[in-house]
């Protein structure tokens, strides 16, 4: 075992000995504390080059992230794609707030014209396919921190209930009152115990080993130009860097601390050679040499700072600390946990209040005093974060704790969090597509200042800069980079909620839309241009003859206002319609190309002349593949219907050369087949009889045949009706001979029959208005001279029944006395 | 004593820590808040008392950061009120905390129905008062009223009890700390520091008043969850129950194995849930730990008196009965469903549980 005084002597040595060359700072990712001790030791040791943990390639972008346009929360987004096999990425961010240690004493170093460099490899050994859980990945993985057994333990004991509030605890409360040197050590003591709670097998498995060999490579390169170095990197790094393990496993950690100085730096060398060298012939093997990797500044926001959504890096409450680090520019450090509870409980109470919550001053005071009582109870110089919380539980939650009380802890939460996002200064690295989608973005109006979700509806019909809106949206939405969801309006491809006039969206910009926008670098430099890349590549993908494939990314593409895009697809389309065999898909195609010339106006269609010779030329290819609905199976009857009637539909108008006595003859000579399915007979016939009004005997007489055949067949008079009714339902109403006729039928069914066909028989009938039923009810009242009202007349009441009985009974035994019966 | 206070319970743990405590008390106090902290959830250090070691013991089962806020409110201008389900040990959670601080848990109130604002505040001795006229000595004093005199904590048992215009003289004495006794000629009673209110409040049970906004405005609230660890639920049971017993002057061990299986028993039926993640019916009843040690303390009893022998599964199985089917017959079918599917599962691999199964005829009848 490592024992203090060995780690103390290490420390004063060897970590932080302000006489030596370099000096060690290790640090917390995202501690206040850490960021406001680091800059008092920057101004005191003056060193000539600061080296800070990040990747290394990060270099080239020192200047953008110093420049005074860049405001946090930013992050560095690193990529990493394999070539051989494009589909594994790496991705990771490196975020950096206000308060960051290593984003502090970088803006700091570059205002006093300190060089500054990362010194961290790019390349963590993760691959994953899949973005989604790329979103998560952090270059400050603080796993290996936080749950050591050590920190449980010792939380149990300090009665602490998470690593979080004894850090906050021991750090920054009590941190930020220390001299700097105490405070540097207790941090270097307290991650260094935590690391030794692993082996180096382990430390080695996360890939910290390699990253720590590579620092001191780093390390001792800058040696060579620089006389003080002031390194800062993760605490938990520290030790690994100034006594490095030893690979050849002759001894333990504890090797590199019991030597003489000489021995040390000599071991320390060795080692830094053997890992470098491993690594290199590692990179070698896994062949990460053949990948190409790239790196950006952009924007990031507190709600992914903040550790509590699932982010394994640095600290919650980024809003919270946000306050703290504010408070410490303008105030002693003895008072900035107070002001910021004081700031806190007053904003949540102006919150409540907005949400029609009764919060008076007086539960303000009690939660004050409240957490200056819980801080002494906790032995804490002041309340934090949790006594904050704590405090809220108890003054501001009237009642029992139930889903009626949980307001002001779910406003407090989100307030501890904050929305903000932060502003990365106009450069070069940034990619031409996050420009453009911002300045697109902004153009329109959109809100891009807060993480909150938006609600944007938007009148389609009236407004021209809403159509942009939407069009924007629609693109954002094809990319897939979360930025925006439709909630509702219409779907012209579904051809779902056309009647809507409105389309209303929700929209929020994070730092994983930016990702996203990156990842589409490669395809082009504006959103437009990376849709259309998008789309060929998946039109590739499309075998040529599915035309309704391609009719629907041209319907896509007008939704998305992409007019050169849609000139491409006009052609592909009319090549597709003209392979396509399937009579089912082509009808498909005409319906949604029948829809776009329907909406040609809001789709914004200028030329009308493209879309016309599509439709003549699909009706054609359709009509001449109608033939194959004759063997086509049961479950496709309902669409073969669909596409009859779009046909029929379409041969009526006259804008367009439809040649419907083709269709016609087509259909008539379907209609002499043998066997064709009753419901496509009655859809034909009807078709037919819409036409030539002469055969509309023809139902009925094909009806009878029904009717009148042997009991099976009469059983099919009911799928025939469904295919007269879904395709022409008024030969119903323009004159009563087919009624009649099905009249005649009905009466003559057995009850059993009539039960057995009922439900078949109520779904032909489904296709029918209401009103259309009663014109029905009173056609068939008029066959019985009745009225239609007989049927909404009550029945005779049982008492007047019971009675009439009783009288009947009466008057026969009165007869049967007189003899009269 | 049947049942005696925490303060005679405790007696040596709470002198000894008085003994050890240096720390800053409110005024009033007999231990500083990080006392009575260690007092309720124990701790490992032992305090000593006369040369002697006396364990700090754990008694109060839970959220630990909960004790912490209720004691700091306590220190504070608001009353303490603690609310939750039956059973969740919040008369004794007060009782500790009172304990604690003022060293008495016994100046309670005990709401109920028929509570009026002369119980809550102060009642007189209408003999002397006719004799005397008014005066101090007539006055019968509450326990609010000892309460404010001397400077101590003052209980409120099951304050939603009491009808809501009784409930409602409390709010000026704790917004104002003074009580007015216009009767008497200096009749006015100012609050001496230490002294605040806890209440204890069912607010979801039947029978209960709605308490009014600014009465609630007056509270800090703590609401006390049942236990959700059937390990803890046993320590609690294991713990009441021997106490128990011992005060019964029943000489007997509480056995830990059948203390799991019963406190198993009851949280399932709590929680609707079973230990393999299968959902089950839950009874109308309130299955709290209150209840189960109390079925333990029956079942040993009638153990040790009728059969000599410490606990037996089917005395254990009888008194459930009792406790499931309080409120609502149809519960006796969720029991029996319990034995069908889970006990009978279980009893397939465990003696204990298969001896437990084997009671089950005492459901069916």
């Amino acid at each position: 075992m490592l024992d203090l005084e060995k780690l103390e002597e290490l420390f004063a040595q060897h970590v932080f000995n302000l006489e030596q060359d370099i000096i060690y700072f290790p640090i917390r990712h995202h501690s206040p504390a850490c960021a406001y001790h680091l800059l008092q030791v920057l101004d005191q040791y003056q060193p000539e080059i600061v080296l800070i943990e990040g990747p290394e390639m990060a270099n080239k972008l020192i200047p953008v992230l110093v420049d005074e346009g860049t405001k946090p929360p930013i992050s560095l987004y690193y990529s990493y794609r394999n070539t051989h096999n494009p589909k594994k990425k790496v991705a990771f961010y490196y975020p950096m707030l206000e308060y960051s240690p290593e984003y502090a004493v970088l803006k700091q170093a570059s205002k006093q014209g300190i060089p500054v460099q990362f010194i961290d490899l790019n390349y963590r050994s993760k691959e994953d396919d899949t973005l989604a859980k790329l979103a998560k990945t952090s270059f400050q993985d603080e796993s290996l921190l936080t749950d050591s057994q050590f920190i449980t333990s010792l939380c149990e004991k300090m009665h602490c209930r998470s690593f979080n509030e004894l850090w906050e605890k021991i750090f920054e409360i009590e941190g930020l009152t220390k001299l700097s040197s105490t405070f540097v050590q207790e941090v270097f003591t307290y991650c260094t115990l935590s690391r030794l709670c692993y082996t180096d097998e382990q430390l080695q498995e996360e890939g910290n080993l390699a990253r720590e060999a590579f620092m001191r490579k780093c390390i001792a390169r800058a040696k060579e130009s620089y006389k003080r170095i002031l390194v800062v990197t993760g605490g938990f790094h520290t030790y690994g860097l100034v006594a490095p393990p030893t690979l050849n496993q002759s001894g333990s950690a504890v090797a590199a601390l019991s030597g003489t100085n000489e021995q040390r730096v000599e071991l320390q060398e060795e080692v830094t050679k053997q890992e470098v060298a491993s690594q290199e012939k590692q990179e070698k093997v896994t062949g990460k040499q053949q990948g190409e990797e790239q790196i950006y500044p952009m924007v990031y926001t507190f709600e992914e700072a903040d550790q509590l959504n699932g982010y394994a890096s640095g600290m919650p409450y980024v809003n919270y600390y946000q306050q703290i680090w504010k408070q410490l520019s303008a105030r002693k450090p003895t008072e900035v946990f107070k002001q910021s509870n004081l700031f806190m409980i007053s904003t949540l109470s102006k919150e409540l209040r907005k949400n029609e919550e009764t919060i008076s001053t007086s539960d303000g005071i009690e939660a004050y005093a409240m957490i200056q009582g819980l801080a002494t109870m906790r032995q804490k110089r002041e309340g934090g974060v949790y006594e904050l919380q704590d405090s809220i539980t108890s003054a501001f939650v009237k009642g029992e704790t139930s889903f009626a009380n949980v307001k002001p802890m779910e406003l407090l939460s989100t307030l501890l969090t904050g929305n903000e996002i932060g502003e990365v200064a106009p450069n070069g690295f940034i990619p031409p597509i996050v420009k453009d989608f911002k300045e697109s973005c902004s153009k329109l109006k959109l809100h891009m200042r807060t993480t909150i979700q938006h609600r944007k509806p938007l009148d389609l019909y009236s407004n021209e800069k809403h159509r942009q809106i939407s069009h924007l949206l629609h693109c954002a939405t094809y990319l897939d980079i979360g930025f925006a969801s439709k909630k509702s309006g219409p779907d012209f491809v579904n051809y779902i909620d056309i009647h809507r006039m409105r389309e209303i969206w929700s929209y929020t910009y994070t730092s994983l839309v930016e990702a996203r926008l990156i990842e589409y670098a490669s395809y082009g430099g504006t959103v437009k241009e990376v849709v259309i890349r998008k789309m060929e590549d998946e039109l590739e993908q499309i075998p040529s003859h599915h035309s309704k494939e391609y009719a629907k990314r041209l319907m896509e593409s007008h939704r998305m206002g992409l007019e050169t895009l849609s000139a491409t697809l006009y052609t592909a389309v009319k090549e597709s319609l003209l392979q396509d065999g399937s009579f089912l898909s082509l009808c498909g195609t005409l319906s949604i190309l029948n829809h776009m010339y329907s909406h040609r106006s809001l789709l914004g269609i200028q030329d009308e002349s493209s879309l016309i010779p599509l439709l003549t030329q699909g009706y054609e290819q359709a009509v001449s593949r109608m033939y194959q609905i004759y063997r086509s199976q049961p479950d496709e009857h309902r669409e073969c219907i669909q596409a009859l009637k779009i046909l029929g539909m379409l041969a009526k108008r006259d804008d367009a050369n439809f040649d419907q006595e083709r269709l016609l003859d087509d259909i008539a000579s379907l209609l002499q087949m043998p066997d064709l399915a009753p419901i496509l007979e009655g859809a034909c016939i009807a078709i037919l009889a819409q036409a030539y009004p002469v055969r509309r005997s023809e139902i009925v007489i094909r009806a009878r045949s029904y009717i009148l055949g042997t009991p099976d067949k009469v059983k099919l008079i009911s799928s025939y009706l469904q295919g007269i009714f879904s395709t022409a339902r008024d030969v119903l109403l323009y004159d009563d001979l087919l009624l009649r006729s099905l009249n005649e039928l009905f009466i003559n069914l057995s009850h059993e029959q009539f039960v057995e066909m009922a439900p078949e028989l109520r779904l032909a009938f489904t296709n029918f208005t209401a009103a259309e039923v009663n014109l029905i009810m009173k056609q068939i009242a008029q066959f019985y001279h009745v009225d239609v009202t007989i049927l909404e007349e009550e029945g005779i009441s049982e008492l007047v029944l019971v009675e009439a009985k009783t009288q009947d009974e009466a008057v026969r035994k009165e007869f049967a006395k007189w003899s009269l019966i | 004593m049947i049942k005696p206070p925490a303060e005679v319970l405790y007696e040596k743990e709470l002198a000894a820590l008085r003994e050890e405590d240096q720390g800053v008390k409110p005024p009033n106090w007999l231990l500083s808040p990080i006392y009575v902290r260690d007092f309720i959830i124990g701790r490992n250090q032992p305090a000593m008392l006369d040369g002697e070691e006396i364990a700090i013991t754990r008694k109060f089962y839970g959220n630990d950061i909960l004790i912490e806020r209720a004691i700091v409110t306590l220190a504070g201008n608001r009353g303490l009120m603690l609310v939750g389900e039956p059973g969740t040990a919040k008369t004794m959670l007060s009782e500790l905390l009172s304990a604690a601080i003022s060293g008495t848990s016994t100046n309670t109130i005990q709401g109920t129905a028929g509570t009026t604002e002369d119980m809550i505040k102060y009642s007189w001795n209408y003999a002397m008062l006719l004799d005397q006229g008014p005066s101090e000595q007539a006055l019968v004093p509450s326990p609010l009223y000892n309460g404010m005199k001397q400077g101590i904590l003052t209980r409120f048992e099951e304050i939603t009890r009491c009808p809501s215009e009784a409930q409602d003289s409390l709010i000026s004495i704790i917004s104002d700390k003074v009580m007015n006794i216009p009767e008497l000629s200096d009749g006015v009673l100012f609050a001496k520091p230490g002294f605040n209110i806890i209440a204890t409040a069912n607010i979801r049970d039947k029978g209960v008043n709605e308490m009014s906004s600014a009465l609630k405005r007056r509270f800090n609230f703590e609401t006390i969850k049942p236990i959700g660890n059937v390990k803890m639920e046993s320590q609690i049971i294991q713990a009441q129950a021997s106490s128990l017993l011992m005060y019964s002057g029943i000489d007997t061990e509480v056995d830990i194995d059948v203390v799991e299986l019963l406190a198993t028993t009851f949280m399932e039926l709590r929680t609707g849930m079973t230990n393999e993640g299968y959902k089950i019916d839950i009874p109308q009843s309130v299955m709290s730990t209150a209840e189960a040690v109390s079925v333990y303390v029956q079942s040993a009893m009638t153990s040790y008196y009728y059969d000599h022998k410490f606990i037996s599964l089917s005395r254990l199985v009888q008194n459930m009965l009792g406790t499931v089917a309080k409120e609502n017959s149809k519960d006796l079918q969720v029991l029996k469903t319990y034995f069908a599917k889970v006990v009978k599962e279980r009893a397939k691999g465990n003696e204990l549980w298969n001896a437990y199964y084997q009671e089950k005829k005492w459901i069916e009848h």
